[in-house]
């Protein structure tokens, strides 16, 4: 048997569920947003979008709190990649198990967790309350600062892992190198560490970023009915509205987004000093 | 004559890991321009030693001074060293000249004169025309030359070498080996240097520190350790050497006779040590200081017969084993001679001078 069909055979099965339950569904979604009431082809759905600036600026939100996410899940847990990094043994397992275990709970549980602290009566407020540094209680929930705080905690965990991947394969003598060269450790993290883990920086930050973009539950949950995202929008208007044409257009328009973003953000970084970083 | 200046200098330096004491008693004094080596098998605490003067560790105890200042606690990077890895550890986000320059710029240098210090030392290593280059884009040898330029571009008080020509194959090698040498006689820089490589240390050092088990076993000249080893440890580490065990027979100044468990009568010249009748020995003789030859020798003290059991062809020498008077004796025979052409199971004599045989009292009963 040839290497290339073992290849075939190997991947078939997979392949076939993709195409069935992925692609073919894609593709319909893709025509359906197309169609008007009369079944017919219109572009309606699209102008529509462009043209009423309450999509443009829910997607405008849906971008903002997506970066927003990316920057506390990298400032959080580039710390904690470090920290693992240098960690050996059974004190690297411990930090990974960790940073997975909250992921053994369902994000549904995890983000009714949040809403009990977060509230206008959660241990948060009553605490600022309390020792008097706040008069009235802070709008922690059903706000973007909200849907941020739900995003942070359900994906920091891509981010840490990714980095942490960077880290490792680092050359500890690097950092050496750099030390007896005359670098303090600031100087060596800004100089060595930092370049070098940008691989991780990018994986993380752009799987973070494409998750976010694309989460329901949480922005659902934490953003309540007046703060809404792309995704929440999309999902009214099919099961609510019954709107399906609409939203297939505005699940395509945010994949394009998401797409068209993460390209720009990508060849941005890499063209530029630390290209050869990316090149091995 | 001038005073000597002492660059570097070990005052009882010990270090621990947990229970463990990897270097203890730790004493030398290493003097400007000198080149040093840290020789001995890996854990014997050379790399750990230094890794105390570059200051990524700590002693325990004892005190470390560089250029008559003490260094204890004084981070890595106010120590004002240059140091070559194993692994070449060049930036591989940095050009070649981004590199070498990397200190400089940590030295807020001018931008004109680091040009032409990198451009300088580039030449210095004899790879000038790679300076734009990324790391990876250089051979082993290459890198590991760029990394000694990034190394001395800071005029370093002290160059520390940590098995930098482990990583690299036989050729190169010996190449570098050259090159460091070349390099040490044109800028002088005091130097240590750590290997288990025993050539290396031999070819490169004005002296050598022989450690093992974190102890200091000799400090000297490459010759007074090649031919005056201080224990049977330094001897058998430098270079191959054939061990009998045996008792001394007769004691005549420094003239030692002594018969081994085999019954052979060996008579060794030039002791320095002294010996009493009837004490338990080791008796070493090194392969390349015996002869062979097909007929008896004439009036020598020291000649066996034997059987030539195997031969193995080295290129510029052969390596034979005869077994010869109830031992087993290595022979490195050269090329020239006839000998190397012998066919194995001929009958043999062995021959050896007085003068390169070595006694040592015994440190280990038994075969």
């Amino acid at each position: 048997m040839s290497k290339r069909l073992a290849i075939i055979l190997l991947t078939a099965p997979a392949l076939i569920v993709l195409l069935g339950v992925f692609i073919i569904p894609m593709l319909m979604m893709f025509l359906l947003s197309f169609q008007n009431d009369q079944q017919s082809f219109t572009l309606e759905n699209y102008a529509l979008f462009f043209q009423d600036t309450f999509y443009l600026e829910i997607l405008g939100r849906t971008i903002r709190v997506s970066l927003w996410t990316v920057l506390a899940t990298l400032v959080l847990g580039y710390p904690v990649a470090m920290f693992m990094s240098k960690a050996t043994g059974r004190m690297r397992g411990i930090v990974t198990m960790c940073i997975l275990a909250p992921h053994l709970i369902s994000v549904v549980i995890r983000n009714f967790g949040w809403v009990v602290v977060l509230g206008e009566s959660g241990w948060i407020n009553k605490t600022l309350m309390a020792l008097g540094i706040i008069d009235e209680p802070l709008r922690l929930l059903y706000n973007e600062l909200g849907i941020v705080i739900g995003l942070t905690d359900a994906f920091i965990a891509y981010m840490v892992l990714a980095i942490a991947t960077s880290l490792y394969s680092i050359d500890p003598s690097l950092h050496k190198a750099a030390s007896i060269l005359g670098a303090s450790r600031i100087r060596t993290f800004f100089s060595v560490t930092l370049p070098l883990s940008l691989p991780g920086i990018v994986a993380g930050t752009t799987l973070v970023f494409s998750l976010s973009m694309s989460s329901f539950v949480t922005p659902q949950l934490m953003g309540g009915t007046s703060v809404k995202v792309i995704p929440v929008l999309a999902y009214e208007q099919i099961m609510s509205t019954l709107n399906w044409p609409l939203g297939s257009a505005l699940a395509f328009l945010l994949l394009g987004s998401t797409i068209l973003l993460v390209t720009l953000y990508t060849k941005l970084i890499e063209n530029k000093r630390y290209k050869e970083v990316f090149s091995s | 004559m001038l005073a000597k200046v002492i660059d570097v200098e070990l005052r009882n330096i010990m270090k621990k890991f947990q229970n463990n004491i990897v270097v203890q008693n730790f004493n030398l004094q290493v003097e400007q321009g000198e080149f040093i080596s840290f020789l001995g098998p890996s854990g014997c605490g050379k790399t750990t030693t230094l890794n105390m003067i570059a200051g990524f560790l700590e002693p325990d105890g004892g005190d470390l001074f560089i250029k008559g200042k003490r260094m204890n606690g004084v981070p890595p990077y106010k120590r004002e060293l240059g140091m070559v890895f194993q692994t070449y550890s060049l930036f591989p986000h940095m050009t070649v000249a981004e590199n070498i320059a990397y200190g400089l710029k940590l030295r807020k240098v001018g931008k004109a004169e680091i040009q032409e210090r990198v451009q300088r030392v580039l030449n210095l290593v004899k790879l000038p025309h790679v300076a734009d280059r990324y790391p990876k884009q250089l051979s082993g040898g290459q890198r590991q030359r760029i990394a000694i330029a990034r190394a001395l571009v800071i005029e370093p008080s002290l160059l520390l070498l940590d098995e930098p020509l482990s990583n690299l194959d036989a050729k190169l090698r010996e190449e570098l080996r050259d090159e460091l040498k070349r390099l040490h006689q044109e800028i002088g820089v005091t130097t240590i240097f750590v290997t288990h490589d025993q050539e290396e240390a031999l070819s490169l050092s004005d002296r050598i520190v022989v450690l093992n088990h974190g102890r200091v076993e000799q400090i000297g000249t490459p010759l007074e350790i090649y031919n005056h080893p201080a224990s049977e440890f330094v001897h058998t580490f430098i270079g191959k050497t054939n061990r009998m065990e045996g008792e001394v027979a007769e004691v005549a100044g420094d003239r030692v006779t002594v018969v081994t468990s085999a019954g052979l009568r060996i008579v060794a010249g030039c002791q320095s040590r002294n010996f009493a009748p009837r004490q338990k020995v080791a008796v070493f003789v090194r392969p390349e200081r015996i002869t062979l030859s097909t007929t008896p020798p004439g009036d020598v003290a020291n000649k066996v017969q034997g059987r030539l059991q195997i031969s193995s062809f080295l290129g510029s020498y052969t390596e034979a084993v005869v077994q010869a008077g109830g031992h087993t004796l290595s022979v490195k025979v050269q090329m020239i001679d006839q000998a190397a052409s012998l066919t194995l199971g001929t009958e043999v004599w062995c021959q050896w001078r007085e003068e390169d045989v070595l006694v040592m009292p015994a440190e280990r009963d038994g075969a």
